[in-house]
């Protein structure tokens, strides 16, 4: 229930963290919240619908963006299928090895953004779109143990001594 | 006890429900679906869009939060600024009146000189401000969302503009806001005139956020850095006359015939919470979807139909109104008929061409919102008829007086 909640919450939140406004320099290197929390649902708890999420998510931000709908519902499953498919090698990883490992897949992710604005014909500007994929990579470690640490501190409340 | 992790986070011995690859397969083929449908132009998931838009209003709401908040706080501002502000604000008004004393006399000039070109095209339009409520959330898409919707009348295509000029055009309407293109986006293009020669041309977005680009001018023409360009009205889905940017630098590459100049947009895109929704009058009356495409530039057709079939009565607005014309066109040239018939239903006897006037006059004052209607004047004119079955050259003659 609670954790039902929290997936929830979450994936608000990284709607409402992508669109909320920001500088314009701080903007261009806005970190992709998306795909960073559908990437940690996909890794680190295996039992949540992730790729159902990613392809709604996708959606939601199809609209907000105005973009070909199905664009980012297609990069997001495809990020999420491709996490919850190499979760067994990911998972042994520390975390900073983790977040190095894992921007191959944010630079997919890209790539297919690149890709499908091609297809529907929208022009964009090809430099802008690497530095969401630096700033993804970089937040990852920080995002991941942050969300880790409130999620088992809450897990440690609710059945004590589970937990050393 | 000694559980690190909680049980749900194995993986089920017997998983149950479709795998992984399955998954996969059917949301990667509805997205696939989903894009192709979308690219194709149709409108079949516009519902789905909707919808879409309508679940996420929330969110966009508390994504505004921060601003609103902010806006609030402006009711601390000390004395001082608010003095500074009331000063500036006062001198700016100032200034703003004496041109508007300017633009009264210039604006019945202008309609004056219509009306010798018997053409009824919009003067003033109807605006509306709307609060801004998201910018740009993607660097290399360059929209703003705003907090109307089709509750209030908005439709696709409709432009907006600011205080400075033109900032861009709807393209997608929801219940209570709408996304719009700003005219720097790479996709987006708008017809301009350059102010001091008349010339017309294309601006589009550069897409860098700050410049438009014209790269449609003949090697020869007469451009200079510092020309204003506004917006020309060709195409019927920006109003014309308003300023859009400024030429900033012109460049001509040796040997090639084109010569691209690079425009500043006058609009102030990216500062400032409001913009204003304009409803060009001759889109306002007829279908908001197809009536751009319909729309020609009605100012040399109607010069010439006019110039055809009206020789005389040159120095009279022939400005009649056909009974069922919208109530709301009823503007300025309203008081006028009343003389303009006098003065033209005496005219047929005298004059020859006068056949051709009476079957001409419905047609010609049809309002803007029907150009349509000029060129084919007996057909046309069928609705003003049937209130009057002798459309013959006498009778229609004392027509025009008849009618309220």
């Amino acid at each position: 229930m609670s954790r039902a909640f929290s997936f929830a919450f979450s994936l608000a939140l990284a709607l409402l963290l992508q669109i909320v406004e920001l500088p314009d320099s701080l903007a261009l290197a806005r970190p992709n919240w998306p795909l960073l929390v559908i990437g940690y649902w996909a890794l680190y708890a295996p039992q949540m619908p992730s790729i159902v999420a990613a392809w709604f998510l996708g959606l939601c931000c199809d609209v907000l963006f105005n973009a070909a709908l199905g664009q980012h519902a297609l990069a997001l499953v495809i990020a999420a299928t491709l996490i919850a498919r190499l979760r067994g090698i990911y998972i042994l990883f520390p975390l900073w090895q983790a977040a190095l490992a894992l921007a191959p897949i944010w630079a997919l992710y890209t790539f297919l953004m690149f890709w499908m604005d091609g297809l529907t014909h929208h022009a964009a500007e090809p430099a802008l779109r690497w530095l969401p994929v630096l700033s993804t990579t970089l937040l990852w470690p920080i995002f991941a143990g942050v969300f880790d640490g409130l999620r088992i501190r809450r897990a440690r409340d609710l059945n004590r001594l589970r937990l050393p | 006890m000694n559980t690190t992790l909680s049980d749900p986070s194995h993986k089920p011995l017997f998983p149950r429900g479709p795998g992984l690859g399955l998954k996969f397969a059917f949301f990667a083929l509805l997205s696939l679906a989903f894009l192709f449908t979308d690219g194709h132009g149709s409108d079949s998931l516009a519902p789905v869009r909707h919808w879409t838009a309508w679940a996420m209003t929330p969110i966009l709401w508390v994504a505004g939060f921060p601003e609103a908040v902010s806006g609030g706080m402006d009711h601390l501002r000390s004395r001082e600024s608010l003095l500074a502000e009331n000063r500036a604000l006062k001198e700016t008004q100032l200034k703003q009146e004496a041109r508007l004393l300017r633009l009264a006399s210039l604006e019945a000039e202008n309609q004056r000189i219509r009306e010798l070109l018997a053409s009824a095209s919009a003067l003033s339009d109807r605006v509306l401000i709307a609060e801004i409520l998201a910018t740009s959330q993607d660097p290399y898409r360059h929209q703003i969302v705003l907090n109307k919707g089709e509750r209030d009348g908005v439709y696709r295509g409709q432009a907006i503009v600011d205080a400075a000029g033109v900032m861009g055009q709807v393209v997608q309407v929801n219940a209570t806001s709408c996304v719009a293109l700003l005219i720097t986006d790479p996709d987006h293009g708008i017809p301009v005139e350059v102010n001091r020669t008349g010339l017309q041309t294309i601006a589009l977005g550069r897409g860098d956020g700050q410049g438009l680009s014209l790269p449609y001018l003949p090697g020869n023409a007469d451009v200079k850095v510092g020309d204003l360009l506004v917006s020309s009205g060709l195409g019927g889905r920006f109003p014309a006359g308003y300023p859009v940017g400024e030429i900033y630098e012109l460049r001509h590459a040796g040997g090639e015939s084109f010569m691209e100049a690079v425009a500043y947009p006058r609009a102030k895109l990216h500062q400032g919470r409001q913009a204003l929704l304009v409803w060009s009058e001759r889109v306002a009356h007829s279908d908001a979807e197809e009536a751009p495409a319909e729309v020609p530039i009605d100012l040399p057709a109607r010069a010439a139909a006019a110039a055809g079939s009206k020789p005389v009565a040159k120095s009279r607005p022939p400005v009649v109104k056909p009974a069922e014309s919208k109530p709301e066109a009823t503007k300025p040239s309203d008081s006028k008929p009343a003389a303009t018939t006098g003065q033209t239903a005496v005219k047929p006897p005298a004059a020859g061409p006068a056949a051709a006037q009476p079957a001409n006059h419905p047609g010609t004052i049809a309002p803007a919102s029907a150009p349509a209607i000029v060129k084919p004047a007996p057909a046309a004119t069928k609705p003003a008829i049937t209130t009057k079955p002798p459309a013959t050259a006498p009778a229609p003659a004392s027509t025009p007086t008849t009618r309220p």
